[in-house]
This record gives structure tokens, sequence and C-alpha cells, in this order.
């Protein structure tokens, strides 16, 4: 199926009146944990994870990635009018988004970040569309070694790109690995780690580690600041229209932003967060004046805003044509399609063209539904905000105790959820990005398969193994990435003292 | 920072003695990637400890996180006793007072909260949620 075939199949599945619904609880329910600071789109999309069992696996991806893609619209509106980033993406937002309020020009930030976003979530569906059917197509061939290789870099490039330091981020991967070494062996299944336990044999689910990471120990970041007086600036419509002359200076930063979003998204790592802080980078470089960035310049707003927009787009093409999740996000989602029987990897997209296409098709939908949504009914969004945060709070735990165990009614499930919760608590206060220990619970398993499969392949050569020109390939680009910086810095360090 | 470092290198030894061969070879290099990491670590971590602040919470605070976790784990204790409904009442009322709500309006959340999701997941969705003894 081409391109425009595919998409109108797609269209076709998308505009079912239950897509269409789940597209819209998706796309508003993202909008309001963007909106609300603290609850973030991946705690979420756990959280209505369970609900999406009895689904169409097309419309739970629907839903669920309308989420992830409509927190990124939502987030600007709290940086931009209460100075608090919503959600992780819109933290450079900020930084000129509420000095513009300041100026009162708030209403045009904010619609510049709606449709800078617009922008960037159209392109980079046309991206998705393009990349993942080209990747596709390349990864059928990929036999695995190359699967291996494949997470095998992507988890390297994963804990390089997630800040703080590497050692910590190989500490959290090798926590996540060793979770996923828990329960029954997929080859010969023996049985490791259980300890006994016939609930522990299953292994330890990657949803109640989520909520609890993303979901519980961000309520207890907000019970421990305690209750606190947000003062919101409330915007009129009429004063959403940007001026013709920050319209034109809002344009090439949204296509830059857009590109330089989707761009980060493909690559491993937290490309929401991290595409915003290249965007600004750029912006700050280009501009003329760099130095009134900070002081609410609409640059520093419409760059940064498309490109969080662009990754979360970047981010979906590894896990449609690959099956390989490198985001806890798209963590969520790959275990949303396996739920369903669906084994997500280069044959879904001709196998079930109907998730594939639909799903595609559905992010056009979701984002015109998200401009409508964030543009003239921004108002009512911001009234969420002077909802008491602690009643919030509390309900958020409550469904993560329901949803948690309701997803196969086990008690076991809770108690991962608390650990986990108090866990990330902990790693927050501490600094560590728990991301690469939750890509590495879903990613472990996955590697082990196809180290053990690769290697009865090669009779047992592990030379053999890193050998194949493709796995030789990709293994040398992440080692690449890895050490390249600082090999760098310690050439550059040495020049410096010579000279 | 050392502790939660020790804590992880704790955790993770078993792991490599454990380990079965067969299906215990990529636990085995799991086991001893991760023995490297928590060394490297625990390296890191004492060439900086001049450094390393303990994180120290006011007493406020403090209490209303540790109330909170309290809350959570006894709702995972007693839910099989009480049931669910009792279990989410009791869970929603007692964290919202502590975390600043007076005891009345604390009491009615909880209540429609409690029945609201009992209504929702165990009447609309089909989960098994326990309903105690009454």
């Amino acid at each position: 199926m081409g391109p425009l075939e595919g998409l109108a199949y797609g269209f076709s599945v998308a505009l079912l009146p239950t897509n269409l619904f789940a597209c819209f609880i998706g796309v508003l329910v993202g909008t309001l944990v963007g909106v609300l600071p603290g609850i973030g789109p991946v705690g979420a999309m756990a959280l209505l994870l369970p609900s999406t069992f009895a689904m169409h696996p097309a419309t739970a991806l629907i839903m669920l990635a309308g989420i992830y893609y409509g927190a990124m619209y939502g987030g600007s509106t709290t940086s931009i009018l209460v100075n608090v980033p919503g959600e992780a993406g819109s933290v450079v937002t900020l930084l000129d988004g509420y000095q513009m309020t300041r100026k009162g020009r708030a209403g045009a930030a904010l619609t510049i970040a709606a449709v800078g976003s617009f922008f960037a979530g159209t392109v980079g569906v046309v991206g998705i569309m393009l990349a993942a059917s080209w990747l596709a197509d390349v990864a059928i061939q990929f036999g695995p070694p190359e699967y291996f290789s494949i997470t095998l870099g992507g988890l390297l490039l994963l804990s390089r790109l997630t800040g703080g330091s590497i050692v910590n981020a190989f500490v959290m991967v090798a926590l996540g690995l060793a979770l996923g070494t828990v329960g029954m062996d997929s080859i010969s299944a023996l049985r490791r780690f259980t300890f006994g336990s016939v609930q522990l044999a299953q292994g330890v689910d990657l949803v109640p580690v989520i909520m609890g990471v993303y979901g519980v120990a961000e309520v207890l970041l907000l019970a421990e600041q305690g209750i606190a007086k947000t003062r919101i600036t409330s915007v009129k419509l009429r004063e959403l229209l940007p001026t013709p002359e920050e319209w034109r200076r809002s344009t090439m930063p949204i296509a830059r932003g857009s590109v330089v979003g989707f761009l980060a998204g493909l690559v491993p790592g937290p490309a929401a967060v991290l595409s915003t802080f290249i965007a600004y980078t750029v912006e700050k470089r280009m501009s003329k004046t760099p130095e009134k960035f900070g002081s609410g310049m609409i640059e520093g707003v419409a760059g940064p805003e498309a490109a969080n927009n662009g990754a979360t787009a970047g981010a979906m093409v590894p896990l449609l044509s690959l099956g390989i999740p490198f985001s806890p996000a798209t963590a969520i989602l790959l275990g949303a399609l396996v739920v369903h029987g669906l084994q997500p990897g280069p044959l879904m997209i001709s196998q079930r063209p109907e998730v594939f296409w639909g799903f595609v098709a559905s992010m056009y939908i979701g984002n015109v539904m998200l401009l409508i949504l964030n543009l003239p009914l921004v108002s009512v969004f911001v009234t969420v905000l002077r909802l008491p945060q602690h009643v919030l709070a509390t309900l958020v735990l409550l469904l993560c105790l329901v949803g948690a165990f309701s997803l196969s009614n086990s008690f076991l499930d809770l108690w991962v959820l608390v650990i986990f919760g108090v866990f990330g608590y902990a790693l927050r206060k501490l600094r560590v990005d728990p991301a690469p220990m939750v890509v590495a619970l879903v990613l472990g398993p996955m590697m082990e398969k196809t180290l053990r499969q690769a290697l009865f392949l090669t009779r047992g050569s592990v030379v053999d193994l890193v050998a194949r020109p493709l796995s030789a390939a990709i293994l040398l680009l992440a080692a690449g990435a890895l050490l390249g910086p600082p090999l760098v810095r310690l050439l550059r360090g040495r020049r410096l003292a010579k000279g | 920072m050392a502790a939660g470092v020790y804590l992880t290198l704790a955790l993770q030894l078993p792991f490599g003695a454990a380990a079965r061969p067969g299906a215990g070879f990529y636990p085995v290099i799991v086991a001893v990637f991760a023995i490297a990491v928590a060394l490297l670590a625990t390296t890191s971590a004492f060439r900086s400890a001049p450094r390393a602040e303990a994180i120290e919470l006011d007493a406020a605070p403090r209490r209303r996180v540790v109330i909170t976790v309290v809350a959570l784990v006894a709702f995972c204790l007693v839910l099989r006793w009480v049931g669910y409904p009792a279990a989410a009442f009791a869970f929603v009322a007692v964290v919202l007072r502590y975390l600043g709500s007076r005891w009345t309006t604390a009491l009615l959340i909880g209540a429609l909260s409690a029945a609201g999701s009992y209504a929702l997941f165990a009447a609309i969705l089909d989960v098994p949620l326990p309903r105690g003894p009454w």
C-alpha cells in the first residue's frame, strides 16, 4: 500500500465513531495532564492502559498516543501563564513564555505555541508515514543479531542522553535489565528469581512500575510541597491574536523546531525534553539578538513548542517500524499492542494496516482537535489549575491503586506500585532519571531473546555476531555517540594544555 | 547518594549467584554488568563524597510524605480483609486530611471517590475488586 492509499484507508479507520471518540478522550486527557503540573503524560497513559484492554488495538493506540502528544500542547499553557512547567517538555517554554505574559502578550504566546505544535504535529505525521514505511522495509532484512545490536545500542545511547551522570544511568539500566530477567525464561520456560512465587513467574509487569515511578512518585513530590496557591493570569479571547510581526518572527522557528524535534525523536532518549533544549539553542544561535532571549522573545516559544510535538511523532517511528520503544511513553504503547497479541515490527504495517494507518490518520485528526481545544477553550483548561492540588493528587493515588490492581487482579502489582512509587520519589530527590530503568525493563527481555537466538545462529561465536555488516554498523554508531563527546573533550583539553 | 548505590549493589549481588546455567546465561552477563556499574558508581560516589549533601526535609513536608506512604502501604495490607470500598474511603479521607483538607471535606470526598471508583471499576469495567466482609 502506498502512502496515499494507506492514508485514505487510515482515515476510513480513524473516522469511525469509536476511534474519533477515543482520539478525543485521548487528546482531552492529554491536554489536562499537560496543563496540570505534577502529573505527566507517562503516568496518565499507564493509568488508562487497563481501560484499553477491551478496545480494538487501533483504538487503544489512538487514545494512548493522543494523551502523549496532547500533553505537549497542554504543557505550554501552564508554562506560559503560571511560570511552572505543566510537564517536562515545556520547561524551556517558560523562559520566554512567562516573560511574554508579564508583558501582556500571553495570548500571543499561547497561540503561537498551539499553532507551532499543530504545524510540527502535522509535519511529524508525514515524517512517520515516510520514515516508518521506509524503515520497516529495511528492517525486514534484520535478523536477531541486528535486533540485538539495535536494542543494545539504543540503551547505551539512552544512558548517554538522559542527562546527569552516565554512571547513574548505567545503574538504572542494570537494575532494569535485572528486573527484566525475573519470571519465566522465554526459551526454556525455567523460572528465574521467582523465589517460589507463582505470581512472580509472569515477571515484573511494566505498568505498575511506570505508575509507581511516574504516578505515585510525582504525587509524593506534590505532597511534600503541600498546598501551593497558584496565581493565574487570565486571558481574554480577543487577546489571543498575535500581531503580524509576531507571526512573521515565528514562522521560521516553527519550521526549524518541527524538523529538529522530529529528528531528535528518532534518537533513543528523552526526546520531547531534549528536543526543546536543542530548538531553543538553535533559535538563540540563529537570532540576530541572542541577548534578548529570556526576556519574552516569541522565537523562544515557537521553536521549542514545535520541537516537542515533532519529537513525540519522531519517537513513534522506531516503535512502529521496529517494534522497539526507546522511551517510557512508547514502552506503554508497545505494552498496549502486545496485550492484543500484536507483534509491532516491520511486518505490522503490512499485516495490520488498519492499526498503523488508522493510527497515523488519527494523529492528523487529533492535532486538529488539539488546536481547537487549546485556543478558543484555553480558559476552560486554565480553570483546572484552580482545583485544589491535594485533592487531585489524592485521587490520582487512588486511581493508581485501582488501576494497578485491575491489570491482572493481583495484589503483587499493588506492592510493585507502592515500592516503585517510593523508589521513584527517592530517585527524584537524588536527581536520577528513572527512564533508563523503565526502558531497560522493556528492552531487557528483547535483548536476551535476540542475543540467544543470534548465538544459536552463529553457533556461539560472538565475533560472527558483531561482524555482520548491519549489526557492526549499528554498534559502531552507538559506540561513537557514547565515547565521542568525552574523547573530543579529552583531545580539546590536551590541545589547550599544550597551547 | 552512596547509600542508594549500596542498596542497588546489595540487591544485585544475589542475582549473579542465583543465575542458572542455560537459562542463566544472560542473567550472568547482566549481573556482571550490574556489579561493574555498581563498583564504578561506588568509586565515583566516594570521590565526590565531600560535595555529596544529604537531602534534608523540614519536619512538615517529611511528615506529609511519610503519611502518604504509610497510607499506601496500609491500603495494600488491609484491602484483602476490609474490601475495596472501605479501604478506598479510609485512604482518601486520611491522606486528604493530612495534606490540608478539613475533616468534613476529607470524609465527603473520600466517600464520593470510593463510591464512584467502585461503581466505575467493579460495576462497569468488571474488575473483581475485593468487597470485604460486608
